[in-house]
């Protein structure tokens, strides 16, 4: 039987950018290779200008997502604050660690752009919580490998937010294409300091 | 009549009281005084370090407490209760929030956590109410971009420059609580628990201004000290912790990239002598 | 964060039994090392994680925090090293805040050791524990068994025999503050060159009496990637896109809305 993490399928990449971040997902969801849907976003909100992106085993993608819409509310009604981005990886990350031994099947990815310093932040991190800082990109999914060729051949350094959609939008076509257990359609968000710009991107449908 | 109430477990009594944190409340009025004062660039929080011999040896009290690196404590009442508090308080900043947000929580974060351990006393079987009010001095670094340029309209019309910090997980910068036995908080400007604490308090009000700096506040609670004190002033009866500016040379590290050094620190013997001799 | 949560182990139990893999976690390769000199000890790493055959990060860190004077470098399951650093760093914290007195290597040593025993290796840390305390110098390697050692110099990980070889050949007793780094630095080059698992940068940190710890991150860049000569930007307009939506800063206001109740009594009953 495969891995859980490519019974479903898709993709998610995050892409900093000059003041600004990027998060884009694939809509597949899957069965093995019977498409069930087109319309299943891997993106997830968590406050102004900060996202959490989840690709894996569909089921642990609701689940994970509930569990920090549950965290991070609490957070906002205990501190009366939006969550950082960077306080939110770190509780990404102890949460996913504390199910060491039971992990959810999910690559989760971090972006977003701090409101204190107006620096942009992404992170990827492993099925049980050790964080990738990067300064470049971070990627996930079963198209991981096509967009690591992808990423590492068409990002540049302090991209403008236009810019940086033209890229990511590519780098996430150009993978999801080359895999079958993505695509179907797109979902761009481009982050800066007071404004998101969400944007749907057109795919083949096969 | 009060007897028929002051069993171990804290009950009400008909009229709506909980004599036994009342009694928790008199063990506090009759402890040693302690006073805090929060200026706008930090907080000093003071107190005496009363030895009931001259057989004692000063050095091995300790009353004023680091909990976090940004955070300290100090108390009034009953000393035994007031270490575990410190043990809790620290332990709590741990488990509760640094092993999960990998930081160390804010000063309200902080407070309303040791409360919580200090109401439970109040309502748990087998266990008394902590005998002790607590002072919290901690500097928060906030999560709304530093505006220093704030413009404030006063009275006259004429702008006033503001520092933006003026305290709280939101804008940032110094705040001072007091937890007092039952569980319940306040938010303090100036404020002294204890013995004194009237008079203290009424000494602090006539002090305390607006925009004080720090050293300011240093002086101001020694002043307050001195009216309260019952034996001798210096390096070995006094105990002072102040939340100033961040000491990278306490760090102990260096090249760690956004790290900084602990805001909150005792002073030495020796410098508390010097404010002592410009009093 | 002791407190490991099973809730999903059953599922995943489960799921293996009918012939699903294991989820592969990044791990660091690594090539990490340690050198004890006249007035401290220095310890250094490589900085590449990896999943599978998959370069996962290409500049991650390996040093970790204990405290100021006692730092860690790990090898094997990124996520134990990570987690189980910051567990012992934690305890290590509010023990020395109760004793009052700077923490020990060997305590920490021993925290660690009984933390990855009573795990039984299921915790895969391979730590190098190095520092200075008031009783000396120490440099101890912990196996995630449990096992630990103790010596003048020590390498681990995957690199650990490409690392060992320079300390074979070149080391001598009673080195200076140079001599250490210099030699270090050199082994885990070795570790970053012969080894798969291992690559990037080297990391360093010095740790000696009566001087504030220095962590030199990125110490050594052998392997910088040559500059691009033309770049791929696209013109602005290359993805078509079906639809946008511009959230505003005022939008992200509403995300939480405080408002005033309604005056309206008959809402909710309120003690007066």
């Amino acid at each position: 039987m495969s891995s859980p993490f490519d019974i479903n399928g898709g993709a998610c990449v995050a892409m900093v950018g000059k003041d600004c971040v990027a998060i884009a997902c694939d809509l597949r969801l899957g069965m093995q290779a019977l498409t069930v849907s087109n319309n299943f976003p891997k993106l997830f909100n968590f406050g102004p200008s900060t996202f959490l992106g989840l690709t894996g085993l569909a089921t642990d993608v609701s689940t994970v997502s509930d569990l920090f819409r549950y965290k991070v509310n609490m957070y906002r009604l205990r501190e009366e604050r939006n969550i950082a981005p960077q306080t939110l990886a770190n509780l990404v990350s102890s949460s996913l660690y504390e199910k060491r031994f039971g992990p959810f099947f999910v690559s989760p990815v971090v972006a977003g752009v701090n409101y204190t310093t107006g620096k942009p932040f992404i992170c990827g991190f492993d099925s049980i919580g050790c964080i990738d800082f990067a300064k470049d990109f971070i990627v996930s999914g079963t198209a991981s490998e096509q967009l690591f060729g992808t990423c590492e051949g068409l990002w540049e350094p302090d991209m403008s937010p236009d810019d940086l959609f033209e890229t990511i939008s590519q780098a996430l076509l150009s993978a999801v294409d080359r895999d079958a257990l993505s695509g179907w359609g797109a979902q761009v968000y481009i982050i800066e300091k007071d404004k998101v710009t969400k944007r749907l991107l057109k795919g083949r449908q096969d | 009549m009060a007897d028929r109430y002051s069993f171990s477990l804290t009950t009400f009594s008909p009229s709506g009281k909980l004599v036994q944190i009342e009694y928790a409340l008199n063990a506090v009025n009759s402890g040693v005084t302690a006073l805090g004062i929060k200026a706008t660039n930090g907080i000093v929080l003071a107190t005496e370090k009363k030895s009931s011999s001259p057989l004692i040896d000063p050095p091995s009290l300790s009353k004023i407490s680091l909990i976090t690196p940004d955070i300290g404590m100090v108390y009034a009442g009953m000393g035994p209760d007031y270490r575990v508090l410190v043990d809790k308080a620290r332990k709590v900043s741990h488990t509760g929030y640094k092993r999960i947000y990998n930081e160390y929580p804010p000063t309200r974060i902080l407070v309303q956590d040791v409360a919580r351990v200090v109401q439970e006393a109040t309502q748990s079987g087998g266990v008394r109410p902590y005998g002790v009010s607590l002072l919290i001095a901690g500097w928060d670094e906030g999560v709304e971009p530093d505006s220093g340029d704030v413009q404030q309209i006063d009275e006259d019309g004429e702008p006033k420059k503001a520092t933006g910090k003026t305290g709280g997980i939101m804008k940032g910068g110094p705040s001072l609580y007091q937890v007092d036995p039952s569980g319940s908080y306040y938010p303090w400007k100036a404020t002294a628990i204890g013995k004194h604490a009237t008079s203290a308090k009424t000494f602090l009000e006539k002090r305390y201004t607006e925009g004080l700096e720090l050293e300011d506040a240093i002086h101001i609670a020694l002043l307050t000290l001195k009216e309260t004190i019952e034996g001798e002033m210096n390096g070995d009866t006094i105990e002072i912790g102040i939340v100033g500016p961040p000491a990278d040379h306490l760090l102990g590290y260096e090249g760690v990239e956004c790290s900084q050094g602990p805001r909150f620190r005792k002073l030495t013997k020796e410098e508390i002598e010097d404010y002592l001799t410009n009093l | 964060m002791t407190g490991f949560d099973f809730s999903n182990y059953n599922r995943n139990a489960a799921l293996h039994a009918r012939g699903v893999p294991l989820p592969k976690a990044t791990s660091t390769g690594t090539t990490i090392v340690g050198c004890i000199f006249d007035n401290g000890v220095v310890i250094a790493a490589d900085t590449r994680a990896t999943s599978g055959p998959i370069v996962a990060d290409k500049n991650c860190e390996k040093l970790h925090y204990i405290a100021p004077k006692i730092w860690c470098a790990g090898a094997g399951t990124a996520a134990d090293t990570e987690f189980t650093t910051a567990l012992i760093s934690s305890n290590v914290e509010l023990h020395s805040l109760s004793t009052g007195r700077d923490p020990r290597v060997i305590t920490c040593m021993t925290m660690l050791k009984q933390h990855l025993f009573r795990y039984q290796g299921h915790i895969g840390a391979y730590l190098v524990v190095a520092g200075v305390d008031p009783t000396g110098v120490g440099l101890f390697t912990v196996h995630a068994h449990g096992s630990t050692d103790k010596l003048p110099y020590v390498t681990m990980g995957s690199g650990s025999l490409a690392a060992m070889s320079v300390f074979e050949s070149t080391w001598k007793p009673n080195m200076n503050r140079e001599e250490a780094v210099a030699i270090c630095a050199e082994a885990i080059k070795a570790g970053i060159f012969n080894d798969l698992g291992s690559g990037s940068n080297v990391d360093v940190c010095v740790i000696e009496n009566d001087k504030p710890t220095q962590l030199l991150r990125n110490y050594m860049k052998p392997n910088e990637r040559g500059q691009k000569e033309r770049d791929y930007r696209f013109p602005k307009g290359t993805t078509a896109y079906l639809n946008q939506k511009i959230i505003s800063k005022e939008d992200m206001r509403k995300y939480i809305s405080v408002e005033e109740a309604s005056g309206d009594p008959n809402l909710m009953e309120v003690d007066s």
